[in-house]
């Protein structure tokens, strides 16, 4: 398996596994099962995690393979890249429109932030989750 | 998926003393798993690469790939 393609795996498992607990966390505080300040202190660390554990897995996979990890993108790759995006796009353009039709359910900023966080957080999958079905794909 | 374009990579490469691809891979600029991508027909190269791998094994371009129209 190539370092690009570990390196998609990792951003792929740490955004379900930090995010997944972000969202539950905003569900709990939407629904007034947690106060706000401890929701937003919940929120905080769990992306602190997400930012320790994106580096710390990446550390580690490039001190397994150096050079794989130095070395540019080649034109597969950037191929892969391009095309997992294009289609990531496309759910982000979605979400947005979805965080604008919130606008008319409710006047929550916090609300309407969450939706186009979840948003982004989607595209994110599907930019990860596109490249390592192409990858596996060719392999 | 069939490819409309095939390739000797693997004969080439056995004829060069059993070439690695990983060998190869670094005198063309790509990863292994690009090499193994191409030579299992599933991505064709550009046209940069292509010459470029027909440069390492010191023959035309139409000796490492051809394409076939039926597919």
């Amino acid at each position: 398996m190539s370092f690009r393609e570990k390196s998609a795996w990792i951003s792929f498992l740490s955004i379900l596994g930090v995010f997944i607990p972000f969202f539950w966390n905003s569900y709990r505080q939407f629904s007034g099962q947690v106060d706000g300040p401890t929701a937003l202190s919940v929120a905080v660390w769990l992306l602190v995690a997400f930012v320790v554990l994106e580096i710390v897995l990446h550390a580690a996979v490039a001190m397994q393979a150096p050079s794989d990890a130095r070395s540019p993108r080649d034109e597969r790759e950037r191929l892969i890249e391009m095309r997992a995006t294009r289609v990531a796009f496309q759910v982000l353009v979605v979400g947005a429109l979805a965080g604008v039709a919130t606008i008319h359910f409710t006047r929550s900023a916090w609300a309407i932030q969450q939706v186009v966080l979840l948003a982004i957080v989607l595209a994110e999958l599907v930019k990860f989750g596109g490249q390592i079905v192409l990858y596996r794909r060719d392999a | 998926m069939a490819c409309a374009i095939r390739n000797r990579i693997r004969d080439l490469r056995a004829a060069r003393g059993d070439m690695t691809q990983q060998a190869l891979a670094d005198r063309i600029g790509v990863t292994r798993q690009t090499v193994n991508a191409i030579e299992l027909g599933k991505y064709s190269p550009s046209l940069e690469v292509a010459f470029r791998i027909a440069a390492v094994f010191g023959v035309h371009i139409d000796d490492v790939f051809q394409f076939d129209p039926e597919v």
